[in-house]
């Protein structure tokens, strides 16, 4: 075999590719469901209490957020009753 | 507008379904460039379905004035890539793809030792010099497309892929300097 057939021979088989038939099916599947998730509001109630489970961070924020404004609520009380 | 940018315009305006036509068109050089750089048959598919779900995601970002779609897709393709080759694991010899179109076994043995050669000699490339001489010889896409897909000069496409061929002609020889 000479130099160039074995070059052609293997150009060509690296030109060939089998890929699954459902390729496209799969992707068209995948951007559906991306605009399905896109479109749901960000902060219905049960997308947020999902949100604020699943991450630790987020639960532990949000403790502390509801602890603060708790405590300054009853200092405004105090001070406002202070203040009579 | 060409055929393609009135189907983009038409999936940008809602058309989700008119984006299949544009995977049905190049579903197969993308994942043949992918697999033709990565040398992974197994990920190359996923890796596309990646490179089509970044398109779709970033189809308004897309200028028909900078370049045409294909470049574009090329150019995300090959981003896809280099991020494949850096997480991917040593390919072993079997797992290179073998061809079953060849029937008397001592020619299937040479031309599978030949092959085998040859595939070495392109993985043993940079991994710049690679992917322009797969976007120029089994892509066949111009000096110019490529350099713009990686983003450097013309002159620079053409020496990395004199480069590549000097190497894999080298290893040719090498074949035959053997026998």
């Amino acid at each position: 075999m000479k130099s160039e057939e074995i070059y052609n021979a293997w150009k060509e088989r690296k030109s060939q590719i089998d890929i699954r038939e459902n390729f496209a099916d799969e992707l068209m599947n995948q951007i559906y469901q991306y605009e399905r998730e896109k479109r749901k509001p960000l902060f219905d109630g049960p997308r947020l209490i999902e949100l604020i489970s699943a991450h630790r961070f987020v639960k532990a924020g949000v403790v502390t957020a509801g602890a603060v404004t708790g405590f300054v609520r009853i200092m405004f009380v105090v001070y406002a009753f202070l203040a009579c | 507008m060409t055929q393609e940018t009135q189907v983009i315009h038409q999936v940008l305006q809602g058309d989700i379904e008119s984006f299949r036509l544009i995977v049905e068109r190049y579903e197969r050089p993308i994942a043949r460039m992918i697999r033709n750089i990565i040398n992974n048959r197994e990920s190359c598919e996923d890796i596309a379905q990646d490179v089509f779900f970044t398109a779709y995601r970033k189809l308004a970002s897309f200028d028909p004035a900078r370049s045409n779609f294909s470049t574009w897709l090329f150019t995300i393709a090959r981003n896809k890539s280099i991020n494949a080759l850096r997480k991917k694991r040593p390919l072993s010899m079997s797992e290179l793809p073998q061809n079953s179109d060849i029937h008397n076994p001592s020619d299937e043995l040479a031309e599978r030792e030949f092959f085998d050669k040859l595939d070495a000699g392109l993985e043993a490339l940079t991994s710049a010099q690679k992917r322009a001489f797969v976007l120029a010889e089994f892509e066949e896409l111009s000096y110019e497309d490529i350099a713009q897909i990686e983003g450097v000069r013309t002159g620079t496409i053409k020496s990395r892929i004199n480069r590549a061929k000097k190497n894999l002609a080298k290893a040719l020889k090498e074949i035959r300097y053997e026998k």
